[in-house]
């Protein structure tokens, strides 16, 4: 146990030895790829979009003409960032390009309206793209940016084809959906997929089904909390049967798992992150094991604190 | 404590390069490379979140028993041809059929079978006791 205890406790020290080196080598090579990838509007319409949209060809609204391009711009840009991502009608999905990101795509149309005349549309091409492309820059650039070795919003959730474990040459990958716009009217979080699973499926943001087949099966709900007493200072743990039966049936747990008797489960927070008892699920699919707060969610009162403090 | 912190170095780089800490996969998608690869298709993806939308749990944990174990179920095409684990919905009636290989097969070459972004598999990554990270 001790030595898997100091094996959890040393990473960390070592972190700032050994990380630094890597992983600005690794930030150094994943910014020169972005930059090239992201460019300007401009940039993105001379590789993507010129073949049709300079020509007008297959009845393509034309780079400069206003009068094509406001009829598009009347539809709304949602739509027709829509239509460039997905494809519709001659236009290929994303130019027949699928390695272009959405927000390359959106630039780019913005930049072609912009270049048609659409004088509103003017600035948000450059700034959108600067941003997009400086947010990066800055984060790479300067040594002692916040934050620097935490991810940016912008590559949470990333699309498949973008995700480093999909491989991009796979045409299925991009048929795939994406989890940015699945998660789009879910609650949010901030770890795991930063969706708060157990909120969307109180509030009916999803309905996911119970049965394999029949879409009208309700779970059986068993609502019973455990207080379980801890021995350190951390607040105690309380296990809400509720929220797990939503989600699972008793089997999933009981016996194999936890035996269901009171004090027969020993369960403590190095067996957790080995993937035992609760890390059979939390640190893998359900809320990771970061959110200590929410299972540790039952103050001590100062007596107890007091009473378990010798045994430190 | 040097020593200590020597074998951390190593473990730390080689979990590194074995690349769990630096892909952006979603949490808990499942990359299954038992077979595939050995019989000349890309490792299969599975997408936790994607599957969550739309069924609990319980569905494939319990009724349709799958073990909380990445690679742990020893699933082949027979048994999904028959009708067992993601053959129980991809049959072209719950969910599009087995013919759509490469909605399934879609992971990079090399992968190894893991829980991305599992605390466990980060621990444990590069030492090569993943195995020890399964349910029970």
């Amino acid at each position: 146990m001790k030595s898997q205890i100091s094996s959890l406790v040393c990473p960390a020290r070592n972190k700032s030895n050994t990380i630094p080196v890597v992983l600005l080598a690794l930030l150094a090579t994943t910014y020169v790829v972005t930059a090239a990838d992201m460019g300007s509007g401009k940039q993105v319409y001379d590789t993507a979009c010129v073949g049709c949209h300079a020509s007008g060809v297959l009845k393509a609204p034309k780079l400069g003409d206003k009068q094509d391009w406001s009829k598009r711009e009347q539809q709304g840009l949602q739509v027709l960032l829509t239509h460039a991502i997905k494809g519709f009608k001659n236009m290929p999905a994303k130019g027949g390009n699928p390695t272009i990101k959405d927000k390359e795509i959106e630039v780019a149309i913005k930049y072609m309206l912009a270049s048609s005349g659409l004088s509103q549309y003017a600035q948000s091409g450059q700034t959108e793209s600067k941003t997009a492309q400086g947010g990066k820059e800055d984060r790479s650039s300067s040594v002692n940016s916040f934050n620097r070795l935490m991810k940016s919003s912008d590559e949470w959730n990333l699309p498949p084809s973008e995700d480093g474990i999909h491989d991009p040459d796979n045409g299925g990958t991009h048929m795939l959906q994406k989890p940015k716009q699945a998660f789009e009217t879910l609650s949010s979080s901030k770890s795991g997929n930063r969706v708060d699973w157990g909120k969307a499926l109180e509030s009916n943001e999803i309905s996911p089904r119970y049965d394999r087949l029949d879409d009208q099966v309700k779970p059986i709900i068993m609502d019973l909390n455990i207080v379980r007493e801890v021995k350190g200072s951390m607040p105690d743990v309380v296990y809400p049967h509720k929220q797990h039966t939503e989600w699972l049936d008793c089997s999933n747990c009981h016996p194999a798992i936890f035996i269901p008797q009171k004090g027969a489960n020993q369960i403590s927070m190095a067996g957790i992150l080995l993937g035992q008892k609760c890390g059979v699920c939390h640190g893998k699919v359900a809320f990771p094991v970061s959110e200590c707060r929410r299972c540790h969610s039952k103050q001590k009162t100062l007596k107890t604190a007091g009473k378990s403090e010798p045994t430190n | 404590m040097l020593k200590c912190r020597t074998i951390n170095t190593i473990l730390f780089i080689i979990a590194l390069w074995a690349s769990p800490l630096v892909t952006n996969a979603e949490y808990g998608d499942v990359l299954m490379n038992n077979y595939s690869e050995a019989a000349g298709m890309r490792p299969v993806v599975f997408p936790h979140w994607f599957h969550r939308i739309r069924f609990r749990c319980k569905v494939c944990h319990a009724d349709l028993g799958f073990k909380f174990e990445a690679g742990g179920n020893e699933i082949n095409m027979l048994k999904i041809i028959d009708g067992e684990y993601c053959g129980a919905c991809h049959n072209g009636e719950v969910a599009w059929a087995v013919e759509n290989c490469d909605l399934c097969h879609t992971g990079k070459p090399g992968e190894p079978t893991q829980v991305h972004k599992s605390t466990t598999f980060k621990l444990q990554s590069g030492s090569g006791k993943k195995k020890a990270g399964s349910a029970q």
